[in-house]
């Protein structure tokens, strides 16, 4: 691919976008649109309200609140965190499963119900569970664990987002489950049993057999979840403490609730965290080729 | 492949759709404020209404499906269909309308006041004015009450529906006495640490708590009733951020967090975490009583310092498909009728917008005889610590800079 081109390809190309416009303009209009007057909005181009100052002064603003920084750095954490728990609890039960003889198979499937309640449902369970005021509060009162509300451990409000970690965990873990089920399903139980009689530990068969096997599912389920609680709204509505707050809160306020001025603040830092996603899925994808390449294959 | 080529040949593509911002503002019907009333009553009659408007309130939501959209049916053979959907969500509704050129959308009438009308009304997106033309609004309203919304200029782009006013609710089982000032608030929330906490502004609710103590500590509410003055702001918001800052660390989880809205607050003091909740409705906590969520030892008391209260409105949208039928809904619910069946805390226990000396004596007791439950102030409880809502600027600056000064430090 080159940004050159030659001179003979415009007509390919124009055809090319004419048999693909049914597919194309969807993605175009919706996707693209969005995202370009997003970027325009941002710069205080076509903002409802006219826009007096500078192109970049949104990002300025933004880009001199230490506040945002500390919400970027806040949302990354409990990204990572709920992505990098989720995927390790599902290799770790998805192999288990796997492993179960077929008699248990079908109750095993009890996994996949976090899968249907909605994010913002799981949250409530977490909400419900772990406040101070909460079902297991008032179990450890009853067992006389507790003398008062205050002595159940703050959760929720630690200040580290455990509350949200706990509900993406609770949400992401079957999720990453099935991916990774999948490629199980079609591994060849042959290579483990070699490998046992070669007399190969279980730790060694799951680190060197397995583990290399799930890589691509556990590194897509990953970035999926990752991406997905960076910027995802819901559960931090529920769980989201004021300080350090969540990104996504942050913007859905500037956009809802604050005069019509600040619009481009809003799309700025929407612009901001469109292009983290993309450089963060460059930068990973990257990573995990370097390092796939540094492994023998099997 | 040529990328760059393919690309800009499909921004060109997109482009004219953006143009369609540019395009002005369409007048709006101006022939039907000339037409009588009666007419656009005729004209209204078979047709449907569009209400958008907050759907948070079961108790509102019952009353409007029934008592409203019933009488509507009866009286004018209007269909009124309710729309839940928060003001901030409607107005980039029609601001994404207006952008696409949509001259004909799908929102009526629309529940609004404050913050959200300054907006809508700047961006062009109000239909109007309409409110003078309403019989009910020039028969039973006192205009010098409606001229201003915050402090933002009404000019007949909304008319009145009912009034509000700042309330703290507490539970006698719980709590003895009560701080009635702003001094006395700040002793108790220390004196009672992880008691007391309020909703994050710009929560509606939280905010409005913030600026009865930018009122009490700066000297009252006068000042702030010239509009926008931000020299006088630099100067007075200081002492709002010291005395939120003074009983920051006796808040609720030390101030670290705050609920992010008022139904938040009202599950917290539900549970017994807080000791105070807070409304910006008077019946709230009857309301509350009867719906079961609140035991019915709670009751409400108002600051000596001042309790703001507001006007809430209606509107009708630019593009509104059906303008003449909200404009006969718009009129019905500033009706003695409508405004009375309001009042009554089973279906509401909202405070009505109307001038109690225009109404025939009949009337006036109509409203008189409404009982509003034992956890509601009276009226005259109310009007006797009544301060006016302050201009909208100066609500979007404490919004702002509470995130700066009191959170964020």
């Amino acid at each position: 691919m080159s940004w050159t081109g030659n001179p003979g390809s415009s007509k390919i190309t124009l055809g090319l976008i004419l048999r693909l416009s049914p597919l194309m303009l969807p993605f175009v209009v919706l996707f693209c649109g969005g995202v370009f007057l997003t970027v325009c909005q941002s710069l205080g181009i076509f903002t409802p309200l006219r826009h007096t100052g500078g192109l970049v002064d949104a990002y300025a603003v933004i880009l001199s609140d230490p506040s945002f920084f500390a919400s970027a750095g806040f949302s990354f954490g409990v990204a990572l965190a709920s992505a990098a728990g989720s995927v390790t609890a599902a290799t770790f039960l998805a192999y288990r499963v796997w492993q179960l003889p077929n008699a248990l198979a079908g109750a095993a499937l009890v996994y996949k119900i976090p899968l249907i309640l909605p994010h913002i449902a799981v949250a409530f369970v977490v909400l419900i569970f772990w406040s101070q005021s909460g079902i297991l509060s008032s179990l450890a009162w009853h067992l006389g664990l507790i003398q008062s509300m205050p002595d159940f451990p703050n959760v929720l409000y630690s200040g580290w987002g455990l509350g949200m970690i706990l509900a993406y965990t609770l949400k992401g873990t079957p999720f990453a489950m099935l991916l990774i089920l999948a490629l199980l399903v079609r591994f060849d139980v042959r290579q483990i049993q070699t490998a046992a009689m070669l007399g190969a530990s279980k730790r060694r068969i799951f680190f060197s057999i397995v583990l290399p096997r799930l890589a691509p599912a556990m590194h897509t389920s990953f970035i999926i979840l990752f991406l997905y609680s960076f910027g995802a709204f819901d559960i931090p509505y529920i769980l989201s403490e004021s300080r350090p707050g969540m990104l996504s809160l942050h913007v859905f306020d500037l956009y809802f609730k604050h005069d019509l001025a600040r619009r481009p603040e809003a799309m700025a830092i929407l612009t901001l965290m469109f292009c983290f996603a993309v450089l963060f899925i460059i930068a990973y994808s990257r990573t995990v080729t370097h390092l796939e390449t540094g492994v023998r294959k099997l | 492949m040529n990328k760059f080529r393919f690309m800009s040949l499909l921004l060109i593509l997109m482009l004219p759709a953006f143009f369609t911002m540019f395009l002005p503002a369409r007048v709006t019907g101006g022939t039907l404020i000339d037409t009588p009333f009666d007419r656009i009553e005729a004209q209204a009659r078979g047709s449907r209404v569009n209400w958008y408007m907050y759907g948070g309130w079961t108790h509102v939501n019952t009353w409007v499906d029934t008592f409203v959209a019933k009488e509507m049916k009866q009286r004018y053979d209007i269909h009124v269909k309710r729309v839940p959907m928060d003001a901030g969500v409607f107005i980039n509704k029609l601001l994404n309308e207006k952008a696409a050129g949509k001259t004909t959308g799908t929102i009526d009438l629309v529940w609004i006041n404050g913050e959200n009308f300054k907006n809508a009304k700047e961006t062009g997106l109000l239909f109007g004015p309409f409110a003078g033309h309403l019989p009910s609004v020039r028969q039973y309203v006192d205009p010098d009450s409606i001229t201003h919304d915050f402090g933002f200029p009404v000019d007949g782009f909304e008319a009145p529906f009912g009034r509000a006013q700042f309330v703290f609710e507490y539970d006698t089982d719980r709590t003895d006495t009560v701080p009635d000032t702003v001094a006395a608030l700040k002793q108790w929330i220390m004196d009672n640490p992880g008691q007391f906490t309020y909703p994050q502004p710009p929560d509606f609710t939280g905010s409005a708590f913030i600026r009865h103590i930018f009122y009490a500590v700066t000297g009252g509410h006068g000042q702030y009733m010239a509009g926008w003055n931000p020299d006088l702001y630099e100067k007075n918001a200081p002492l709002l951020w010291d005395w939120l800052n003074q009983v920051k660390p006796f808040l609720w989880q030390k101030g670290r967090t705050h609920p992010k809205d008022s139904a938040f607050l009202d599950t917290l003091f539900a549970r017994g975490e807080v000791a105070f909740s807070m409304s910006y409705h008077p019946p709230h906590a009857q309301n509350m009583i009867m719906e079961g969520s609140y035991p019915d030892t709670v009751r409400t008391f108002a600051l000596k310092d001042g309790s703001i209260f507001n006007t809430h409105f209606t509107a009708i949208a630019f593009n509104a498909p059906n303008k003449a039928g909200a404009m006969v809904l718009a009129d019905f619910l500033v009706s003695v009728d409508a405004q009375v069946s309001k009042f009554q805390p089973e279906n509401w226990g909202d405070f009505p917008v109307l001038d109690m000396n225009r109404l025939t004596s009949k009337d006036r007791q109509r409203f008189e005889t409404v009982d509003l439950g034992p956890a509601t102030l009276t009226p005259d409880q109310l009007a006797a610590v009544a301060v006016p809502e302050i201009p909208a600027q100066y609500l979007e600056a404490l919004e702002q800079d509470w995130k700066t000064h009191v959170l964020d430090r």
